[in-house]
């Protein structure tokens, strides 16, 4: 067993860490009460601009960095049209999704004349952290141990973000807006300025989660967010809009991930349907949640 | 005398259906008193302190606050004015704990970022003990009674040092002595200096805690008056008015009625109140009578429409429906039997605003208008325009219907329901809001249904209403029935009297239907 | 009756307004793309907006990519009318297809009724998909948008899997299923190009609904239920009937739309064949807001924006992704209340 399942764990923890990311900028927006489904499309844009600045810039921090502002420039605009002229915020969101997947591909061949995979030659691996000592405890170390920076960033940004919701009053605020908007609009404070910083928010981490994507690889691939910014929304709702659910939902997408590649060549189980199993699970969840709220309403009544 | 709010000739207009709510109103509120604002419903009460407090803009009038005039343009500034208002319905977030909702907006901080979670509890919990509130600061809102969420929202404002605090219905869903206390601490509060303005229709209560009492009818205010120099009855003749005189003949129940409609011991509860919405409620609707029944809202009238339309389900008791049991059937069902149904919101549940006049006329008779399995919108069209022209509704019948006035709305709504009935027909307050001769229309619709043999249920807080067509009227207090009169029994009585039954002053007894 | 007409045909036009600024704004983008884009916008803007048009080839396979999006369209018109989101597009298309493509395949031999039978199979498994995220919205209030997408999702692996895995047809280096016997594919409309008569069929499924929306009693329940379902309660309709056939008949209507891509097009259900005919169905349902009749316009809209793109990009220096950028500017202002309702007099009841 333990032969391969430490690998596969392993790599279950990379994969989850852009699905981590993305689903944390979904929460916040999720708890001011806005469903965002423009997470796949901002995913992409910090995917793309991250890897591009980085190769104008020869710099990783300076890329990322760059890359974040031009997300976080894309959910500012998603706020601003779906708040200020009053949009649909779920038509909105298929919007960002569209015109990143246009823009990405304009772009590369505006700039690179490549419509395909772009290739960056002086982008070196990311760095992989860890040392012997912690890499010696057994499994755990095996497991945990050894990712690039992205992967601890992410968890730092977990107690952050579960900091920021329940220990701040900017996170009091923005529950409030989802729970019952009329609290706070009745005190004078103005929801939607809640909702606009959610969604920055969501621009931000995004644009890291998409900068991890690419920089991995070195090079650009279209669409190369292949749905990872709908499995997030997905992992918003399995992980029970807690913080700490986001961290086990997303760990359940990357395991069925990393472990259907396993199970395609070893075990000669379809990776489709192992990839098909959290969404299943996501539905049965939903289901569940739904009776149970039903019943507990219908003593109400 | 210092004066906290001065309002001059005040006018507002709700331009969804014209409705003049304010009619170049005139109020005045002293430091330190507590002053009931009383009326009847819509007679513009909660429209003049939305005014007041930033959420509804008037066309006319100036407000000055402390003597300084103001434009109180967003609840915002009305708070910077030192202006708070208790809304009927509770802007709390239900999952967070008393202190996090007091303290909304300005919460206490720990190193600058972080919210001192301790410290709100120990803030909250000093008002409560000052004000000798019955909660604790650590409390989830979602556990608390109705009662203790009042509480919640007056303590956010005291919290706010707020000076002007208005309180819409504060005691509508309260027990007797969740009153005493909330009426204590508004003693309390205007002897610390607050003014307090009270909306309220309860009698018993503007006597028992005002200072003051300012009456308004039809958008007007008629005046106001120390509360110690007017007795109830004298209040009471001011909020409901002098009569219209409507002429509609009525008509002795003869030996050929027969009952249609009963309803035996209904009681409907909800959670988190303590009191039955309705109580034990018995009563019998004959055929060739109209049974109305008469009360303040909040009082029960709202849920036995309900119940009738089959919106909610009774937790007890039974409907019949010429001796077969409709309880709980639904509302579909409901509609198969027999059910017609002129419903008081007429805006949400009687009509599709965004639907044609036609569609909204064939609603739940659309079957009858099939020719080869589609809808034959000639015989529609035709069928509509008839009943456009028999009820001088003027309206065509191709436009949306949320283009109309209000009343024509109301006039395409009687001519449907009035054509789908069958035995029996409900209206709940079917001329609120509609000029005279509307009103007229709208009761000669109800006696000429009546003398056809229609057993009609009339539901409605207008006592006028009441005493010109009723021919019999169960009177609701409180989820239960307080007096019974016929018609011409209501009638000989005076409306003063009959007002006391429906304010809770007087009580019958349990007479039997 | 002449009067009604024109007071009807004024805030239509109105309405209408607000619809063709965005259309004006998504047209300059593409102005703008391609001053900023191409060497030669001159003749980027040239192929761009007259290129669809020049060769029966291009207009043929722009007719011919409307074909989906008009069956997608109606499809979540219909659920939107209802007040109901169908977010599954994607997977009812993809599995109905597979579907229909199966059944031909078995029910050859049945001629003209079997193609019949597949063609309903496929709708009514992409039917019952959509059906399923209606009963759970019916019985516990699950959001139907939630799981339409979600089942859609783990549809698509499936689909994917049985394509790539028992039903892959080893004869070609496609990863596809075996080809729908000859007969039963339609006959081409305009050689060279892709269009088949499976447009005649798009257009019967126009008609079809428009005069079900709003020619029939159950059309007419539907849409009283959605434009308010307390109302609709109130006047005796079932309205938890229209929360499932609704989404039903979403379904069916994608399905369609997938069995006819197969029959009209592909021939052979190919592995992802389908991609972004969902979204796109709904992007064009939402241009069309909801009316079945404007369904066409749009379709064909967001087919000329992508025809456009595709010839500007063959004969000259831009590419065709910035037709996805053009549909998303008017994606994302389609819904916004202040443009559209820049141009409407403020309505005040008489």
């Amino acid at each position: 067993m333990m032969h391969f399942s430490i690998p596969i764990l392993h790599s279950a923890v990379t994969i989850m860490t852009p699905l981590l990311l993305a689903s944390m900028g979904g929460l916040f927006t999720e708890l001011s009460g806005m469903l965002n489904i423009a997470l796949e499309g901002l995913l992409l844009t910090g995917a793309f601009f991250s890897v591009v600045f980085t190769y104008f810039t020869g710099s990783m921090i300076a890329g990322t960095l760059l890359g974040i502002g031009c997300t976080m420039l894309l959910s500012a605009i998603l706020a601003s049209v779906t708040l200020n002229l009053k949009s649909n915020v779920f038509i909105t969101g298929l919007a960002v999704n569209l015109f990143a997947s246009g823009l990405t591909v304009v772009l590369s061949f505006a700039l690179f004349a490549n419509k395909g995979v772009v290739v960056f030659d002086n982008i070196r691996p990311l760095p992989l952290l860890g040392t012997p000592r912690l890499a010696s405890i057994p499994i755990l170390g095996d497991i945990f141990i050894g990712h690039s920076a992205f992967v601890y960033l992410s968890w730092l940004l977990l107690v952050i973000c579960y900091f920021v919701l329940y220990r701040t009053p900017f996170g009091f605020r923005i529950r409030a807006t989802g729970l019952h908007q009329e609290a706070l609009s009745s005190l004078g404070m103005r929801p939607n300025a809640y909702r606009f910083a959610s969604f920055l928010i969501s621009g931000f981490t995004c644009g890291l989660g998409g900068a991890m994507l690419t920089l991995n690889l070195g090079a650009f691939v279209p669409n190369i967010t292949a749905g990872k910014g709908w499995i997030a929304l997905v992992v918003i709702f399995l992980g029970n809009k807690k913080p700490f659910g986001l961290f086990i939902a997303a760990f359940i997408f990357g395991l069925a991930d990393a472990f259907s590649n396993y199970a395609q060549g070893a075990l000669n189980i379809p990776s489709d349907f192992i990839l098909a199993i959290p969404y299943v699970f996501t539905l049965l969840a939903m289901i569940g949640s739904s009776i149970y709220a039903k019943n507990k309403g219908a003593i109400e009544s | 005398m210092e004066l906290a709010v001065e309002m001059l000739n005040i006018t507002k207009t709700y331009p969804e259906n014209n409705l003049r709510a304010n009619d170049g109103v005139d109020f005045v509120l002293r430091k330190g008193e507590i002053l009931c604002l009383a009326g009847e419903n819509g007679a513009g009460k909660t429209t003049l302190m939305k005014v007041l407090y930033g959420l509804e803009d008037h066309e006319e009038g100036t407000i000055k606050i402390r003597g300084n005039q103001e434009n109180i343009s967003s609840p915002m500034v009305a708070n910077r004015l030192g202006i708070g208002m208790v809304h009927q319905h509770f802007m709390l977030v239900e999952d967070f704990t008393v202190a996090q909702n007091v303290l909304m907006g300005i919460e206490p901080r720990k190193h600058r970022i972080s919210y001192d979670l301790k410290k709100a509890v120990t803030l909250v919990n000093e008002v409560i003990e000052r004000h000798h509130f019955s909660i604790e600061a650590d409390m989830v809102v979602r556990n608390l009674t109705v009662g203790q969420k009042q509480q919640v929202e007056i303590i956010k404002m005291l919290y706010r040092d707020v000076d002007i605090l208005i309180l819409d219905e504060p005691t509508s869903v309260l027990t007797e002595q969740e009153i005493e206390s909330l009426f204590s601490t508004f003693r309390q509060l205007a002897k610390r200096g607050k003014s307090l303005i009270l909306i309220t229709h309860k009698l018993r209560e503007i006597k028992a805690i005002s200072d003051r009492v300012s009456v308004m009818r039809n958008g007007k205010m008629l005046g106001t008056y120390e509360t110690d120099e007017v007795d109830e009855r004298q209040i009471s003749a001011l909020m409901m008015g002098k009569s219209i005189s409507f002429f509609i003949e009525h008509t002795k129940k003869d030996d050929e009625s027969r009952p249609v409609i009963e309803g035996r011991k209904i009681t409907v509860l909800r959670q988190g109140q303590e009191r039955p919405l309705l109580n034990g409620l018995s009563f019998t609707a004959y055929s060739k009578e109209i049974l109305g029944f008469a009360g303040v809202s909040g009082n029960g009238l709202g849920v036995l429409e309900a119940v009738l339309g089959g919106f909610i389900p009774t937790f007890d008791g039974k409907v019949l429906h010429n001796g077969k049991d409709i309880t709980n059937i639904g509302t579909a069902l409901l509609r198969k039997q027999g059910l017609a149904y002129v419903p008081s919101d007429r805006l949400h549940i009687g009509s599709s605003l965004k639907a044609t006049v036609q569609e909204n006329i064939i609603v739940g008779e659309s079957g009858s208008f099939k020719k080869n399995g589609f809808l034959d919108q000639k015989r529609v069209t035709k069928h509509t325009n008839d009943l456009l022209q028999r009820y001088s509704a003027k309206a065509t019948a191709q436009m949306p219907i949320g283009t109309l006035s209000g009343g024509n709305i109301q006039k395409v709504i009687l001519a449907r329901e009035i054509e789908r009935y069958r035995d029996y027909i409900v209206f709940s307050e079917p001329t609120w809001g509609l000029d005279v001769a509307s009103s007229q229309f709208v009761y000669e619709q109800i006696a000429s249904l009546r003398d056809k043999g229609a057993a009609v249920i009339l539901i409605s807080s207008n006592l006028d209403e009441m005493l010109t067509i009723a021919d019999r009227i169960i009177i609701l207090y409180r989820g239960t029935r307080v007096a019974s009169f016929s018609g011409d029994e209501a009638r000989a009585l005076s409306k003063e009297e009959i007002g006391e039954y429906m304010l809770g002053i007087r009580n019958q007894g349990d007479r039997g239907a | 009756m002449l009067e009604n007409k024109n007071k009807k045909v004024l805030p239509t036009l109105r309405e209408g307004a607000g619809s063709l600024l965005i259309v004006l704004i998504a047209l300059s983008a593409v102005i703008a793309l391609s001053l900023i884009l191409s060497k030669n916008p001159g003749k980027t803007l040239g192929y761009f907006f007259l290129g669809p048009l020049q060769s029966r080839y291009y207009f043929g396979n722009m007719l011919n990519s409307a074909i989906p999006l008009i069956f997608g369209g109606l499809g979540v018109s219909l659920a939107m009318q209802s007040g109901n989101f169908n977010l599954g597009g994607e997977g009812q298309i993809y599995g109905g297809a597979l579907i229909t493509t199966l059944c031909t395949i078995y029910f050859a031999p049945l001629g003209i009724v079997g193609a019949l039978l597949a063609l309903f199979a496929g709708a009514s498994t992409a039917g019952a998909l959509a059906g399923f995220s209606g009963f759970l919205r019916m019985k516990w209030n699950t959001s139907e948008l939630i799981t339409s997408f979600l089942i859609s999702n783990a549809v698509l692996l499936v689909v994917n899997y049985l394509i790539a895995g028992p039903f892959l047809d080893p004869s070609t280096s496609l990863i596809a299923t075996r080809k729908i016997p000859e007969t039963f594919r339609l006959s081409a409309l305009l050689p060279p190009s892709n269009l088949s008569t499976a447009l005649f069929f798009a257009l019967v499924a126009v008609i079809t609904v428009h005069i079900y929306l709003y020619k029939t009693k159950s059309g007419y329940e539907l849409r009283m239920t959605g434009l308010n379902s307390r109302f609709a309660k109130y006047g005796g309709i079932n309205t938890k009937k229209f929360i499932v056939l609704p989404m039903f008949l979403s379904g069916f209507l994608y399905g369609l739309g997938g069995g006819f891509a197969i029959y009209g097009t592909y021939f052979a259900s190919i592995k992802e064949f389908s991609a972004g005919m969902g979204w796109n169905g709904l992007a064009v349902a939402l241009i069309a807001k909801n009316k079945p009749s404007a369904v066409i316009p749009a379709a064909l809209f967001f087919a000329y924006i992508e025809a456009g793109a595709r010839s500007a990009m063959l004969h000259s220096d831009v590419t065709f992704e910035i037709a996805a950028i053009v549909q998303s500017i008017v994606f994302f202002l389609i819904s916004s209340e202040v443009l559209l309702t820049l141009f409407e007099k403020k309505r005040r009841p008489a």
